[in-house]
């Protein structure tokens, strides 16, 4: 076994650690901790395929942002409902059944696949890191949309003052 | 051998820093600390620490909606600060053009921060 595998093994272990401990948390501060988790381990998996941007996206972004957004939108409800015990009705068997058809489905796919394996020889990113490729060609080749995501984030921020504004004035 | 050691050695720090990163906290929680301290617990001890006012209530209440607001701008400014990143990596190849091109980008967002502000999305007051 070499080094990445190994890592791999151990990164998926908790990413799936994780994601079981999601579903079976009994408190919802705890499922947006383990959603951090898992956001953090698929970091780990990123940064294990080279994709360096794509790591650091996720860690800033989804473990930073998304999560604390969950976990705000968690407080701001009301969540002291008590969760009925588990039993096996025909809700819980169905879906149950789906949840292994899709699990199927998916693993089938998989399989099926034919991945294609990049050619070790030709070097996409052309000599340079993975964020200097990206950097490169963002701000050579893709100028314009990068000047519009930022038009799209101010949509976003001005959206948000006007949801809240708009709440506050209904008080 | 010294090229194998040079293949090993970004994942070898790795598993170093992996291995220090749990065992520190591990080690001072649970194992040098039981084995240093005193303990001799007793209720008023236990009691949660609030600043030294006396807690009351449940810890999980609901929160302010204004707090979700500051939550959303965070999201956009965290967006804005991924793209500093590839800006940062690759500047030295770029030249005087990404530079205008950040300024631009960071201009147009300050102008919805100078908006928020106006608006008094910053401000707390009941």
């Amino acid at each position: 076994m070499s080094g990445p595998l190994i890592a791999f093994y151990v990164i998926a272990l908790c990413v799936l650690s994780c994601a079981v401990l999601l579903l079976s948390a009994r408190r919802v501060i705890h499922m947006a901790l383990s959603v951090g988790g898992v956001f953090i381990g698929c970091a780990a998996l990123y940064l294990l395929l080279d994709a360096e941007f794509v790591g650091v996206a996720q860690i800033l972004i989804y473990a930073g942002a998304i999560t604390i957004l969950i976990l705000f939108a968690i407080m701001l409800t009301n969540h002291e409902a008590q969760e009925p015990p588990f039993r096996w009705n025909v809700r819980n068997v169905l879906s149950a059944l789906g949840c292994l058809l899709l699990c199927a489905v998916i693993l089938l796919s998989i399989r099926r696949t034919a991945w294609p394996v990049p050619d070790a020889s030709v070097d996409i990113n052309g000599g340079n890191s993975n964020p200097v490729a990206i950097g490169m060609a963002l701000f050579k080749q893709y100028a314009i949309p990068f000047e519009l995501v930022s038009l799209l984030l101010i949509v976003a921020l001005v959206g948000a003052v006007l949801l809240a504004r708009s709440r506050k004035e209904d008080e | 051998m010294a090229h194998l050691f040079q293949a090993w050695n970004n994942e070898l720090f790795l598993v170093i820093f992996l291995i220090l990163g749990i065992l520190l906290p591990v080690g001072a929680l649970w194992v040098l600390g039981p084995m240093l301290r005193p303990a001799r617990p007793n209720d008023a001890k236990r009691t949660t620490y609030e600043s030294g006012v006396q807690p009351f209530g449940d810890a999980h209440v609901r929160y302010h909606a204004r707090y979700y607001l500051f939550a959303l701008l965070f999201v956009v400014f965290d967006v804005e600060t991924l793209f500093l990143y590839p800006w940062a990596a690759s500047f030295h190849q770029l030249g005087r053009f990404a530079f205008v091109e950040m300024i631009i980008f960071l201009f147009l967002l300050v102008i919805g921060l100078v908006y928020a502000w106006r608006k008094k999305v910053l401000e707390w007051n009941e």
